[in-house]
């Protein structure tokens, strides 16, 4: 059994396509087979929804009269980057707001911009012949602005550890709060919903694929920063941090639902972002792997008290487990807790489906394939020749 | 009978004053210790009450009559609904259990009755929706 792109666009288009969520493929192969259900299904969508902190966004301001080449950006009075062209500038979500704490940041401006809501502009430059102006105090918002995409270079990892501390003392971290001794345990993955389980070697997923994107529509982009392809698996998927995506998308069309600013005590600000990925289902592989349960899919779990990148995980449990409520850690039931909303990751599988389904969003068939073999790089301090 | 939970603020010289032996004596009244810190501004004892009605407002009257500030906790932790995304992070945060994930729709659930106001729930939730009220 083969499917094209093109045979199921054609179906979208006419409203015929038979298109499912992960959880309810999973479900129908349980019952039909694997055989039966790749016959009957053409799409399979997922869904996440999580903190991702690499993430920002593009953003040009208009020319001012008289024009400036910002030197120094700030939104909100959170710094920008404006290495750029004259009014280009790049917010970073987790940025922090000059002089106050580590409560606001970029994450918090982009969510303001997509709420619609008005963001203070405030810019210095040293003047030039061309661009004589040295400051401006204005405000922008996405109606006022030409150009404001977000461009995340790490989004929707394939999988995480899992995180939990055997210090004395409580442990603040981007994995959340760490209780002392092992009091808890943290997770980051939609698990069975999660976009790039479901499609593991990526055979679907590449450059220029369209995605569902903070409630909008985006694209894949590139490989993600950190992008890995030596990673353990287990029943055919990874299990630990894998591949990801660098996604890019217009923050018009985006909605606060699913793009929301948060933040994490002691390590600072990041953005919740919502994404989903259709998997056309071409053959049985496709649909065995978007078919991966919960219980089938492992995460290491690893001890944050070791400061250290070479830290080696403690133990696998798998997402049933994780889901559950509790894990079993060294004899102690031990109490988890999600970072990632598997309500949300649920909310953008229906809402893809439906996307798909009043042909709102046709597939695209990737542009080039993402590497399909990729190791991770430390950062090692060395000399000049030792670096070459 | 009624149960009821009251935030009990002492000034430094009421700390040695037996006052929870006279609730009990006195008041017949039933009581769980929540949570009890003393600070350099005196102490905190967040309780919960268990009696009859007319002897926990008369409990509550000798307390006040002690110099102890009583604040009756309702709504002490609340919930922005509008902002949880129901990631699940404060749930096994809370020492009480009045946080729980529901594994039907995978919502969060917060028991407010269970609540003990330590407001660890609120500097974990990362979308800041768990807001401690003064």
């Amino acid at each position: 059994m083969k499917r094209t792109y093109e045979e199921i666009n054609a179906k979208i288009e006419k409203g015929d396509a038979v298109v499912m969520t992960a959880e309810e493929a999973i479900q129908l192969v349980e019952s039909q087979g694997v055989e039966k259900a790749t016959k009957e299904v053409d799409v399979v969508t997922t869904g996440t929804f999580g903190a991702m902190c690499s993430s920002g966004a593009f953003i040009n301001f208009g020319h001012s009269e008289p024009p400036i080449k910002m030197q120094k950006v700030w939104l909100n009075n959170v710094p920008a980057y404006t290495g750029l062209a004259a009014v280009d500038a790049y917010i970073g979500a987790t940025e922090l707001r000059d002089g106050d704490g580590m409560e606001y940041g970029g994450a918090h401006v982009i969510e303001s911009l997509v709420r619609g809501e008005a963001v203070h502009l405030r810019a210095s430059a040293y003047g030039t012949d061309c661009y004589p102006r040295r400051d401006i105090d204005t405000y922008i918002s996405l109606k006022s602005v030409n150009q404001a995409y977000m461009f995340n270079p790490r989004n929707a990892y394939q999988n995480y550890g899992v995180a939990t501390n055997s210090s004395e003392k409580a442990m603040f971290t981007y994995m959340g709060k760490l209780l002392p001794h092992y009091g808890n345990a943290t997770y980051c993955s939609a698990g069975q919903l999660s976009p790039l389980l479901k499609d593991p070697k990526l055979r679907t997923i590449g450059i220029g694929t369209r995605i569902f994107l903070g409630g909008g529509i985006g694209y894949v982009a590139w490989e993600g920063t950190q992008f890995k392809t030596s990673v353990p698996e287990r029943n055919g998927v990874p299990s630990s941090a894998g591949r990801n995506l660098a996604v890019i998308g217009d923050l018009r069309g985006m909605s606060d639902e699913f793009l929301r600013a948060l933040n994490f005590h002691g390590y600072g600000p990041s953005l919740g972002v919502g994404i989903g990925v259709p998997i056309p289902i071409l053959d049985e592989d496709l649909m065995r792997s978007a078919s991966v349960r919960d219980d089938q899919i492992y995460a290491p779990v690893l001890d944050y008290a070791i400061q250290s990148r070479n830290r080696k995980p403690m133990m696998e449990v798998n997402y049933a487990q994780l889901r559950s409520g509790t894990v079993e850690l060294f004899g102690k039931k031990v109490k988890t807790s999600s970072l990632s909303s598997y309500f949300k990751a649920r909310m953008i599988a229906e809402r893809l489906k439906s996307m798909i389904m009043k042909n709102e969003f046709q597939l695209t068939e990737a542009v080039v394939p993402l590497p399909t073999s990729r190791e991770q790089r430390p950062l090692d301090v060395c000399s000049k020749e030792e670096v070459l | 009978m009624a149960k009821r939970k009251f935030n009990l603020y002492f000034r430094p010289e009421l700390v040695n004053e037996p006052i929870t032996y006279v609730l009990v004596k006195d008041y017949d009244l039933r009581f769980n210790i929540l949570r009890a810190e003393v600070v350099e501004q005196g102490g905190q004892l967040l309780i919960e009450v268990d009696g009859k009605p007319a002897q926990i407002t008369k409990g509550v009257a000798y307390l006040q009559s002690m110099g102890v500030t009583v604040k009756e906790l309702n709504e002490f932790v609340t919930k922005d609904e509008s902002r949880c995304t129901n990631c699940g992070m404060c749930v096994s945060i809370c020492p009480a259990d009045a946080i729980e994930m529901d594994r039907k729709d995978w919502t969060v659930k917060f028991h407010l009755e269970k609540c003990i106001a330590c407001g660890l729930c609120v500097s974990s939730c990362p979308p800041m929706a768990m807001k401690l009220q003064a």
